[in-house]
């Protein structure tokens, strides 16, 4: 090691103090807003931190009571997550076997395989009408279980997208082996390239999950009531009334965020990992 | 790749995919382009009357919808070049061997998983006009003298949207691009030392073109998202002020939704995947000239 001082060093070390505070402080703020008293909050000039810590924000939503915010935040809270792994579920159940149909037989069929790729690229507004008229229609508006079909519009040709580059990178031997032994293509799935699959499916359901629990469009459009209605409708509604309570509406930020962020920080190696192989293959 | 076929035909295992993705992605779209040569409404008032082309006629003379693809296509170019730079240059900074490099690799994942609701509504707080953070932080440095409505004026409003939109995503290309720095193997950069490559030719001949295959999926991913924005902006600022913000999702959505005519809005819709489509194929094609 040289024990030369290198002015370019110095500059490394400035970008990635200014790159760390970047990241952190928007978030924080909200942090500290969702902590701070709603009177603190509306002080001119700000006062960056509270004078004591309040978390009455948290309580309001958070503490179940009839017509409450409460009860509204913690029915939206239950109503993501049955939406979310619906969803996943829903799609993995499908996708998997379809998924060893591309890798394993490619053909013809694989023209599929590229139409669900492509349709990930169009935009919500190209099949919300239809899709508005269809729940209208067979009275499914406001459910959480045909918003979950809904979502498969996008999280659907993700996972077939990046099981079938998974299962790509199995060894196909495996599966010739065990057919010498007799297996039928149900064993093939199940026991040889289900058990190797288990970690890219894990990452596939873990972004999968994530992406249901973002989606605002939809779920503004095919939900209203306490039944259905998901967390980013409840938070957007919420911010776009004229109250001022600011640090309830960041108490919400803070709380949708924490299952997401949570997720990320532990599984970062995993979920990027997966995206990367996925695409690259392409 | 190509496998010694056990015999076998399984593509009855495809058919629940092709179900549901039938159901909810084929279906609607041959319906909104069936909708988009008639004059539907929502409410289903009256028969919707087929009408030909007019739709689309009266599409590429309506100044709204062509500014609100402007708009979309602003958005787009200048998000995705950004998050593209930033996020390169970032991931380059964090592969160093820096003292608390570590740290803030961990924390780069967390602008990636807010949600873009929670990260709508967290500027929207901190561009506040009267009590929002950037205002008082800006006054009490003394780099403004009266407080800016950030969302609320035309010039602004774009780009405090902008700004939101890369702290959010620029962490993405980061992640993507140090995954594939931390593949390149060590001894590739060691030869090119010993073989007298200062540190700009090992950058070019080596660094980037082995990161290069990670950031175009990483390109991709945030053209698709960028073009067809919608949540952000609708939060922030609903496509105002004056339509400054309107991007083409916002305008299909009111068209469809506000003013009631599906009709019209399905034929923008069309339009609107019809480009994408273009830049898709545009994208595609580049990229397979430059494998030749």
């Amino acid at each position: 090691m040289k024990k030369k001082f290198k002015f370019s060093t110095l500059l490394k070390y400035l970008a990635l103090i200014f790159l760390f505070v970047y990241i952190i402080s928007p978030f924080l703020w909200l942090v500290i807003m969702s902590i701070s008293s709603s009177a603190e909050l509306t002080l001119k000039p700000l006062r960056w931190l509270p004078e004591k810590i309040d978390v009455s924000a948290f309580k309001e939503l958070l503490v179940m009571g009839l017509n409450t915010r409460g009860e509204l935040f913690l029915f939206a809270l239950r109503n993501s997550l049955i939406t979310a792994l619906t969803t996943v579920f829903l799609s993995m159940l499908v996708t998997i076997p379809a998924a060893w149909v591309f890798s394993r037989y490619s053909g013809k069929k694989n023209v599929i395989l590229s139409l669900a790729i492509f349709t990930f690229m169009l935009p919500p507004v190209a099949y919300c009408i239809p899709l508005y008229k269809m729940l209208v229609r067979f009275n499914l508006m406001d459910k959480s279980l045909a918003l979950a079909v809904v979502y498969c519009t996008f999280v659907l040709p993700f996972c077939v997208w990046l099981i079938k580059s998974s299962i790509d990178s199995i060894p196909y031997e495996l599966e010739e082996a065990a057919v010498i032994d007799g297996a039928g293509f149900l064993q093939r799935i199940v026991q040889i390239v289900m058990p190797l699959l288990l970690p890219a499916l894990g990452t596939v359901a873990l972004m999968s999950l994530i992406m249901a629990w973002d989606e605002y469009f939809y779920a503004m459009l095919f939900t209203n009531s306490k039944t259905a209605i998901t967390l980013p409708v409840v938070i957007a509604n919420l911010a776009s009334g004229r109250q001022s309570n600011y640090n309830l509406i960041a108490a919400g930020g803070v709380l949708a965020s924490a299952p997401p962020v949570i997720i990320g920080m532990l599984f970062q190696k995993a979920l990027i990992k997966g995206l990367v192989s996925g695409g690259v293959k392409e | 790749m190509s496998y010694k076929k056990i015999k076998g035909s399984y593509s009855f295992l495809t058919i629940p995919m092709i179900l549901i993705m039938g159901m909810v992605i084929g279906w609607p779209l041959i319906q909104t382009f069936i909708f988009s040569f008639t004059d539907a409404d929502l409410l289903g008032i009256g028969e919707p009357n087929f009408v030909g082309l007019n739709n689309f006629l009266n599409a590429f003379q309506n100044r709204g919808f062509l500014n609100s693809l402007r708009i979309s296509g602003i958005f787009a170019v200048v998000v995705v070049s950004v998050e593209v730079i930033l996020g390169t240059s970032v991931a380059l900074l964090v592969n160093q061997p820096l003292i608390g490099s570590k740290v803030v690799r961990v924390f780069l994942i967390l602008p990636w998983a807010v949600p873009t609701i929670v990260n709508a509504i967290m500027w929207r707080l901190i561009y506040n006009p009267e009590y929002g953070a950037l205002n008082s932080l800006l006054y009490q440095l003394g780099m403004i003298d009266k407080y800016i409505s950030w969302l609320s004026s035309a010039d602004k409003a774009l780009w405090s949207i902008i700004f939101a939109d890369i702290w959010k995503n620029f962490s993405l290309v980061t992640l993507i691009v140090l995954a594939s720095l931390q593949s390149l193997p060590e001894s590739q950069i060691e030869a090119a030392k010993i073989d007298g490559a200062n540190s700009w030719q090992r950058f070019f001949y080596i660094t980037m073109p082995h990161i290069i295959p990670s950031l175009q999926v990483a390109m991709v991913l945030r053209i698709i998202e960028a073009v067809k924005v919608f949540d952000i902006i609708y939060v922030m600022t609903k496509g105002g002020p004056a339509n400054k913000t309107r991007t083409g999702s916002i305008f299909i959505y009111q068209e469809a939704f506000t003013n009631s005519r599906i009709g019209a809005g399905s034929s923008f819709a069309i339009i609107m995947v019809a480009f994408i489509m273009i830049l898709i194929l545009f994208y595609m094609r580049t990229l397979s000239q430059q494998k030749r």
